[in-house]
């Protein structure tokens, strides 16, 4: 189950911010999906929030919280199963 | 698309060696536009740090078609996206007044920051209700300064 929420959020990052090369193997599930890991940048941030609210219920309302959430899919996949309102 | 316009002259010191507007000025001209549009809903620099913001832009596209050159009157074109994210995308199209030709055309992305330097995620209720007139008016038929 665990692995599934995971899985389904690298390809929800896929899929929102259009990383045509990117597959979800290449991303590391401990990995850092800013900077220097993925490279996402703030604007990937904000396309990032609405799908996350949209798809699982979860707010991320700035970049204190969003800076712990979004260190790699492991925590993000954390916030997730804590904070979501969706099944 | 729907639009606020101002108008301005081509001055002496916007034009380069080669007798066209240098493309570094049709940014400053952008920014004319939108000031111009965001004053009219209080809606300026110094009113959003009043309410405790700063909204630094992050991404900023032009497009050159025809130079401009001086003494021309210009036709500044403003628009603003509504936001789908915590971020405010702004539209230009800058024309020469005499015949209508779009000489060139742009965008330009703003962040949303408090003060003490945290990114906004999600635009807050104050703010909505602040830009929600500036919607309203450029969703007007006639939206035309």
């Amino acid at each position: 189950m665990a692995d599934d929420l995971v899985g389904e959020l690298k390809k929800l990052i896929i899929e929102t911010l259009k990383l045509e090369e990117i597959t979800p193997e290449d991303i590391e599930d401990d990995g850092h999906l800013f900077g220097d890991g993925l490279g996402l940048d703030s604007i990937d941030a904000l396309e990032l929030v609405v799908a996350l609210e949209k798809g699982y219920g979860v707010v991320i309302p700035d970049s204190e919280v969003g800076e712990r959430v979004f260190r790699s899919v492991i925590t993000l996949a954390q916030f997730v199963r804590e904070k979501s309102t969706t099944k | 698309m729907k639009y606020d316009e101002t108008e301005i002259k081509v001055r002496f010191n916007e034009v380069d060696s080669w007798g066209i507007v240098w493309h570094g000025h049709y940014i400053a001209w952008f920014e004319v536009g939108r000031m111009a549009l965001l004053k009219k809903f209080h809606l300026l620099p110094q009113d959003f740090t009043q309410m405790g913001y700063i909204a630094p832009v992050v991404d900023l596209k032009c497009f050159f078609k025809e130079p401009a050159r001086m003494e021309e009157e210009i036709l500044i074109r403003t628009s603003v996206l509504k936001p789908t994210k915590a971020a405010l995308t702004f539209r230009f199209q800058i024309l020469r007044k005499k015949d209508g030709k779009l000489l060139a055309s742009g965008e330009e992305t703003q962040v949303l920051l408090t003060l003490d330097g945290r990114m906004l995620y999600i635009i807050p209720q104050d703010l909505r209700e602040r830009l929600q007139p500036l919607f309203n008016y450029l969703e007007e038929p006639d939206s035309a300064a």
